[in-house]
């Protein structure tokens, strides 16, 4: 092909001006605004930084900063040991061999992302408390107590770690399977020995799929608060928290929350250039089915024990002690109140679930019907919100808003209104900022189904005369609907497990589950806490295995 | 009917041309053929007139208004062409008449027309079926009539047969031109085949790298090809460079290249009684029976191979192999 010369006429700047004049259309300015609404909460914190920080700001400098920093490493460090060997290892096992309960761990291998960490968190306290479970089980087995101390630095990456695996573990899992069969094979054939195929071949392709997943760990480990704070370890998000509800200085949270951007956006610019670097791996996804090994018995049970491991730690055992906490507890927690909780939890977070996914199918129809190359790879920023921790996103909604609402207050009551917070009092802040944070949980499953369906079906159906929205409804919705309908449901568990957000936006008199226990983890009851806990975990399973049924189905 | 002017448009941020100053014609009723490699921008070419790509420059006219220009879009559901897609793009979740329907929904009598589109393709019966339960050149047929359904002004068939083997292939062909002849709508029908272009239409547009290299009759086209290109797509030839030249003892214009079609080439000619301008020795290296003719492999006295075509079963290890100026090809590359 021919090189086209920058002097060209058909590249100077006017004919390119005439081009942009012609090709923006109404999409191409609803897609920059949706962008913009998705990324305000971000751009008020920068406006925000130019303000100055708060008075206590030099003092946090000084005593607390470091602590945060370093905890944050120190977690980022240990957490991505942990999640690589458990994640990692159990994917390479699940893909490659056979063995007993072989079909039914993969899927008990997702199930802990069920729980949501600050849950883990208080059922190990529990387990390792005084008098706790693992005493009592000892005791009763004529065994001495040593008490381990966990409610520290290193116990808090244990229970992130064990809880956030499952991403490692999925992203592994599906290279392993999908894309890696050929290339095994080849090895093979090559008279490669399993061990050397794993660490040569294997373990180097699957890099940026493991990287993909590490990152979204450390994404949520930088995201927790709930855990953090009951294990008492200072991170920049119990800073945000102190800084927003004890100090009441929101200038400094605004500060800590730039910073703790800072450090996501080194992460994912970490990623891509991981990506970048072995960008040539992206081969075809094989036809062939991966064949199993079937190793000797020995093997099989070391195999087994490996596999099984993590599925005790991550579900199984905190899931038994919450059980056993429930039978303590249930008639004291278990009332007329409770149920309304759980129904405005599970209101709050269906409609904010449709909310989102909403917003997902604008985001993605309103960029494709946009005819200007440029704004398709806008549309992914309004996606970044899932790399901000929750924490920042609602601090970055909290101080607009509230000068929104105290704008709105005045003028309304021109009018003799007396409207009270109109944004902040309701649930409007809480569903606009789950929104913000949970875009890609939806954009990513809807967009890659719409990848599924060739260009030519949509083209097609303009070409006979049919506009976009009808070529939408007619015959693009009818092939996405699996996709859609996962995308609410996947919306839909993270809501209902969100807590440093929706504590933070949340109007005075709404509770969710996950505030409910939070709360009574707080106040000493942590007990209490199990029943909501579990009503957390439950909801969230039933969806996790039916989604994976569908998927295996496909 | 269609008029394009100059378009282009680029791939890579203006990297480079899928397509340059591409300009060309057609009548009402024409059938033509645009013929490429992959890569070529033939459907490039297809997809900016039926509106689904936007050109960075020229102007096209369907009918006589312009549909796209630098300053004009006019959206492809209101441009009124009927695109037949390479892999069909039937709805998977809509029967075959449902399919058809969708174009003509508006129309008042919609049930009729999309049975008579049915009787056209010869699938009356399959109304209710989905796509995926007909055969590959069933679909094909399917989408053509749905294609055609909106009576579209302009037909345009993006490699409609590159999915079928040749058997098939052939079979469906005269099917398909079959049914388009009835309709006596204009066509452009895109292609690497260069057979199919030869058996169905009328001109013949020829893409190299994003450029009309000739656009003519089939006979235009193989007697009188522009480029080398050209003259090789529509049979194989021998490039004439110096080293033949002085072979055959034939001095020719040094600022034109020239070739010559192997059939062209005669072996033997003394055999025959026929005269040759130019002859040379050369020496047979190989012989490949094709069944009814014998190919040869040559080697000439100044190291050259070629390859000719001949009926002669008797062939000696050295032979004469000749050709009249009349048949040189000469372009200006």
């Amino acid at each position: 092909m021919k090189q086209a010369g920058s002097n060209n006429k058909t590249f100077s700047l006017k004919s390119r001006l005439k081009r942009l004049k012609r090709d923006s259309n109404r999409w191409s300015v609803f897609t920059l605004a949706i962008v913009l609404f998705l990324a305000l909460p971000i751009i008020f914190i920068g406006v925000e930084l130019f303000s100055g920080p708060g008075e206590t700001w030099s003092h946090i400098v000084k005593y607390l900063l470091p602590d945060y920093i370093w905890n944050s490493l120190y977690l980022v460090f240990f957490c991505s040991i942990i999640v690589l060997l458990l994640g990692v290892s159990s994917a390479w096992f699940v893909s490659r061999f056979d063995f007993p309960f072989r079909k039914q761990m993969e899927w008990l291998l997702i199930l802990p992302l069920a729980i949501p960490s600050y849950i883990v968190g208080y059922a190990y306290a529990g387990m390792f408390d005084y008098g706790g479970s693992l005493e009592l089980m000892l005791r009763a087995m004529n065994m001495d107590f040593v008490r381990i101390d966990i409610m520290n630095r290193a116990g808090l990456a244990f229970v992130l770690s064990i809880s956030l695996f499952p991403y490692v573990y999925v992203s592994a899992r599906a290279f392993f399977l999908n894309q890696a069969n050929n290339l095994l094979e080849a090895s093979k054939m090559l008279g490669v020995g399993e061990r050397k195929t794993f660490f040569k071949l294997m373990l180097p392709l699957a890099r940026p799929a493991i990287v993909a997943g590490l990152v979204l760990v450390l994404m949520e480990v930088l995201n927790d608060y709930g855990a953090a704070k009951y294990y008492g370890v200072n991170t920049f998000t119990t800073g945000i928290f102190r800084s927003w509800f004890s100090l009441e200085e929101p200038e400094t949270a605004v500060y800590l929350s730039a910073l703790l951007v800072v450090i996501i956006f080194a992460l994912i610019l970490f990623e891509k250039w991981q990506v970048r670097k072995i960008k040539f791996t992206t081969s075809k996804a094989s036809s062939t089915q991966i064949q199993r090994r079937n190793p000797k018995k020995s093997l099989k049970a070391l195999i087994f024990s490996i596999v099984f491991l993590p599925i005790l730690l991550g579900f199984i055992l905190p899931v038994g002690q919450l059980i056993y906490w429930a039978t303590l507890t249930a008639s004291t927690v278990f009332d007329m109140n409770f149920i309304l909780i759980s129904l405005q939890s599970f209101g709050i977070a269906i409609t904010s679930a449709l909310i989102t996914v909403f917003f997902a199918l604008l985001l993605i129809y309103f960029s494709k019907w946009s005819s200007l190359r440029f704004i398709k790879n806008i549309a992914r920023i309004g996606v970044l919100g899932y790399a901000i921790p929750g924490a920042v996103i609602a601090i970055g909604i909290m101080i607009p808003t509230l000068a929104l609402d105290k704008w709105l207050i005045e003028v309304l009551a021109n009018f003799g209104i007396d409207s009270g917070l109109i944004i902040n009092g309701t649930l409007i802040a809480l569903f606009y900022a789950y929104a913000v944070r949970f875009l890609a949980v939806a954009y990513n499953p809807i967009d890659s189904t719409t990848l599924k369906i060739d260009d030519s079906i949509p083209d097609s159906s303009k070409v006979l005369g049919v506009g976009n929205f009808k070529t939408f409804f007619k015959i693009e919705f009818p092939l996405i609907k699996t996709g859609v309908f996962s995308a609410v449901i996947l919306v839909f568990i993270d809501v209902m497990k969100e807590l440093p957000l929706t504590l933070i936006l949340k109007p005075y008199h709404i509770e969710t589950l996950a505030v409910k226990a939070y709360e009574y983890a707080s106040d000493e009851m942590v007990m209490e806490a199990s029943i909501p806990s579990l009503f957390i975990i439950f909801t969230a399973m039933i969806p996790v295995i039916f989604l994976n049924k569908l998927l295996i189905k496909k | 009917m269609l008029k394009i002017e100059s378009l282009s448009k680029t791939f890579d941020k203006g990297k480079s041309y899928a397509l340059k100053d591409v300009s060309f014609d057609l009548k009402v009723g024409d059938v033509c053929a645009i013929v490429g490699e992959s890569g070529s921008g033939k459907t490039t070419l297809v997809r900016l007139i039926a509106g689904l790509e936007r050109p960075e420059h020229g102007v096209i006219y369907l009918d006589g208004n312009e549909i796209a220009s630098m300053d004009k879009f006019v959206q492809p559901e209101k441009r009124k062409i009927g695109l037949v897609f390479q892999e069909y793009a039937l709805f998977p979740h809509l029967t075959i008449f449902d399919n058809i329907l969708y174009g003509v929904s508006k129309l008042k009598n919609k049930k009729e027309r999309v049975q008579e589109m049915l009787d056209l393709v010869g699938l009356s019966e399959m109304g209710k079926r989905y796509p995926h339960q007909l055969s590959g050149g069933q679909q094909q047929r399917v989408a053509l009539a749905r294609a055609l359904a909106p009576k579209p002004s302009l037909l345009i068939l993006d490699e409609p047969f590159s999915n079928l083997d040749s058997m098939l292939r052939t079979q469906l062909r005269n099917e398909v031109f079959d049914i388009i002849k009835k309709t006596g709508v204009t066509v452009l029908f895109v292609t690497h085949d260069t057979q199919d272009a030869l058996s169905v239409a009328d001109e013949i547009l020829i893409l190299q790298n994003g450029r009309v290299v000739q656009k003519d009759v089939a006979e235009n086209l193989y007697i009188n090809p522009n480029t080398l290109y050209v003259a090789s797509l529509f049979g194989n030839t021998v490039q004439i460079n110096k080293n033949i030249q002085s072979a055959f003892h034939c001095p020719l214009n040094e600022e034109c290249c020239h070739a010559i079609r192997n059939e062209k080439i005669k072996v033997n000619p003394e055999d025959d009684g026929s005269d040759c301008e130019y002859i040379t020795k050369a020496k047979v290296l190989k012989k490949i029976a094709l069944g009814d003719s014998i190919q040869l492999l040559l080697k000439l006295d100044s190291g050259e191979q070629i390859t000719v075509l001949t009926q002669d079963k008797n062939i000696a290890d050295t032979i004469t192999i000749g050709f009249n100026s009349k048949d040189i090809l000469e372009f200006n590359e």
